[in-house]
């Protein structure tokens, strides 16, 4: 097997400040993952390095970062599918850096709401009797987007302004609205308004990098159609 | 009240909730990211129980009590999805019956359905499925459910403290004084002081407790899974057998998650996955949902249970998932030490309540827990200021 570099940007306030990089080399196994290199230069090489994992199977949204320039999770990108053998690791842009690939969660979180539901009637099943919740109930699902954050590190818009609501929480509301159509007003006010939908420049680079299939984009021009159907009422 | 330091920042959101409850002051102390461990890497099961119906009905009581206690508690953590348990061969049904009796003794609600209604609400199931029961699975967001714990946790006062590995237990004269810890995002070790310390670092426990030369009765116990796409059903599909390997499918939004294999480990940290399990993980679900053969892999890893060792049965599927607080002062002649080991994810409140109730004997105290009727904060809440 062939050996890898591994360039991360590294981050520690007051010791590794400003940020560098630092190179690490490894000889994976055909199958290993981007975590699984960090986890082995952690546990073997650097133990103060620190990046974010939890389940290791794109579901929990933690370990994004941007690998050769693009946001990715780490958990299920290939070493052997990047086409090279030199790495690069940066944290996801426009968050403030915690250290090294770790970043403040918070942005994202400051504008989703806690009481947006993230569990939505699966489409594709019939009603079931369930057995704790009675008859002819449907099937929830977990909503695709997992809040990695990659569609707004990766969209030109929220690179520049960060009062913009960002594609992760455009997308949330468009959905909340769906599965809950007495917050349609509200959250429509809120789509509208200087910080929303409006700014989108349908660079549509939060689908491209999207690692869970939500398509923002989409989500985006849906919430556009029903500003323009509001303004023609009106 | 007492000062209470967690170490592991998986169940130790649970510990840290209940605790908080009631009254004490606490610090959750993690190496890494909080659910890095075990906690955050399961295939995501809300036990209905039923998994253990065969071989250990105890635990299946309490994975049932507990899948009714967090619905309740952190509804938005969990799909409504059911579960059901088919059975493949004659090998199989031979346990058929005595699956139904122990669910029914175990307190499971299950529904013996035809084969040709389990097909139809779950047509990627096997054509030659002998029987299907249905069971009040689940699946959960492991992160999620974890952080609605630290959520809660954090709101009632703990102090949360991810990228803080613990390299030192301190002790004068046979009691816990304190924890040294090294902070790795200031490259600085600090000492933090404590009235009791709780090790609820799952398979690393007995790392923790090497630190002062106790040896802890448990051994990491790995198993691989497997995430393929797309999702294939919209229940948990289990095998009605006895405790094995790859029977199990969990649907996670639009992934199947593949489970598991299971060996015994040294050492928590070096573990790997082999393909070889992969295979086979995938190769055994297909007995059950044929359709899997032909999907592609988006992710294959191992996560590690935190096993007690069992003098008399060395299967790790078969060693009982029952969880264990050890006072180390009876055991080895520490005082204001707590390891817990065993258990799940399924019953991680439940170990929490066992912790806490023992700080409260040690302590001297008579507080009740509420952990049970508590509704959690949701996540998100964790992350806003």
């Amino acid at each position: 097997m062939l050996s890898f570099q591994i360039k991360i940007s590294r981050f520690k306030p007051g010791i590794i400040d400003p940020p560098a990089f630092f190179s690490y080399e490894l000889t994976p196994d055909a199958d290993w993952t981007v975590l699984d290199a960090l986890e082995q230069i952690r546990i073997y090489q650097e133990p103060s390095l620190m990046y974010r994992r939890s389940c290791h199977h794109a579901s929990c949204g933690t370990c994004a970062c941007t690998i050769n320039g693009v946001e990715r999770l780490a958990c299920k990108t290939k070493l052997t599918d990047l086409g090279t053998q030199a790495i690069t690791l940066e944290p996801l842009r426009c968050v403030e850096r915690i250290g090294d690939l770790v970043t403040v969660r918070n942005t994202l979180f400051q504008f989703m709401q806690p009481d947006w539901s993230y569990l939505q009637p699966d489409e594709k099943r019939e009603a079931h009797d369930l057995l704790l919740s009675g008859d002819g109930q449907a099937i929830t699902k977990f909503e695709s987007c997992i809040e990695c954050g990659c569609c707004v590190s990766a969209c030109p818009v929220a690179r520049k302004n960060r009062r913009f609501l960002g594609p992760a929480v455009l997308s949330a509301i468009n959905q909340e609205m769906k599965k809950n159509p007495s917050t349609e007003n509200d959250l429509h006010a809120v789509a509208a308004s200087p910080e929303g939908e409006t700014l989108c420049q349908r660079a549509v680079a939060c689908s491209r990098v999207c690692p869970s299939g939500v398509y923002p984009a989409k989500h985006i021009a849906e919430l556009r159609n029903r500003r323009k159907r509001a303004g023609n009422k009106s | 009240m007492e000062k209470i330091v967690v170490i592991g920042g998986g169940i130790g959101g649970a510990i840290a909730h209940d605790l908080a409850l009631r009254g004490f002051s606490v610090v959750v102390l993690e190496k890494g990211e909080l659910c890095c461990g075990s906690t955050g890497r399961h295939h995501g099961l809300l036990h209905s129980g039923a998994r253990y119906a065969l071989h250990d009905v105890a635990t299946a009581a309490e994975c049932m009590t507990e899948n009714r206690i967090l619905r309740a508690i952190a509804p938005q953590a969990v799909e409504q999805n059911d579960g059901l348990f088919v059975a493949l061969d004659d090998a199989d049904m031979v346990h058929y019956r005595q699956f139904i009796i122990n669910c029914e003794d175990a307190g499971i609600p299950c529904r013996e359905l035809i084969t040709v209604d389990a097909r139809s609400m779950e047509p990627e199931l096997s054509p030659t499925i002998k029987a299907a029961v249905q069971v009040p699975d689940a699946t959960m967001d492991a992160w999620r459910l974890a952080m609605h714990f630290f959520a809660s946790a954090r709101a009632n006062g703990a102090d949360i403290r991810p990228f803080s590995e613990v390299v030192g237990l301190l002790a004068n004269n046979g009691a816990i004084t304190g924890v040294e810890v090294r902070d790795h995002r200031r490259h600085a070790t600090y000492v933090e002081k404590a009235d009791m310390v709780v090790n609820a670092t799952g398979p690393w426990a007995g790392k923790i407790a090497a630190l002062l030369d106790i040896h802890l009765p448990m051994k990491p116990s790995p198993g691989v899974m497997v995430s393929m796409q797309p999702r294939l059903t919209g229940m948990v599909i289990n095998r009605l057998h006895p405790a094995g390997e790859g029977d199990i499918v969990v649907p996670q939004r639009n992934q199947s998650i593949l489970g598991t294999s299971a060996w015994i480990a040294d050492d928590p940290d070096a573990v790997r996955t082999p393909a070889d399990h992969v295979r086979q993980m995938v190769d055994l679900c297909a007995q059950m949902l044929p359709q899997l053969a032909q999907l592609p892999v988006v992710a294959a890893w191992s996560a590690s249970r935190p096993l007690l060792v069992s003098a008399t049965e060395e299967d790790p599927t078969k060693i009982s998932r029952a969880s264990q607080v050890i006072d180390h002062a009876l055991a080895d002649g520490v005082e204001g030490l707590l390891s817990v080991v065993g258990g799940k994810a399924t019953t991680m409140r439940a170990m929490a309540q066992k912790v806490v109730d023992r700080v409260c004997a040690i302590a001297g105290r008579e507080i009740p827990c509420a952990t049970g009727h508590t509704v959690l904060k949701h996540y998100r809440r964790f992350f806003r200021r």
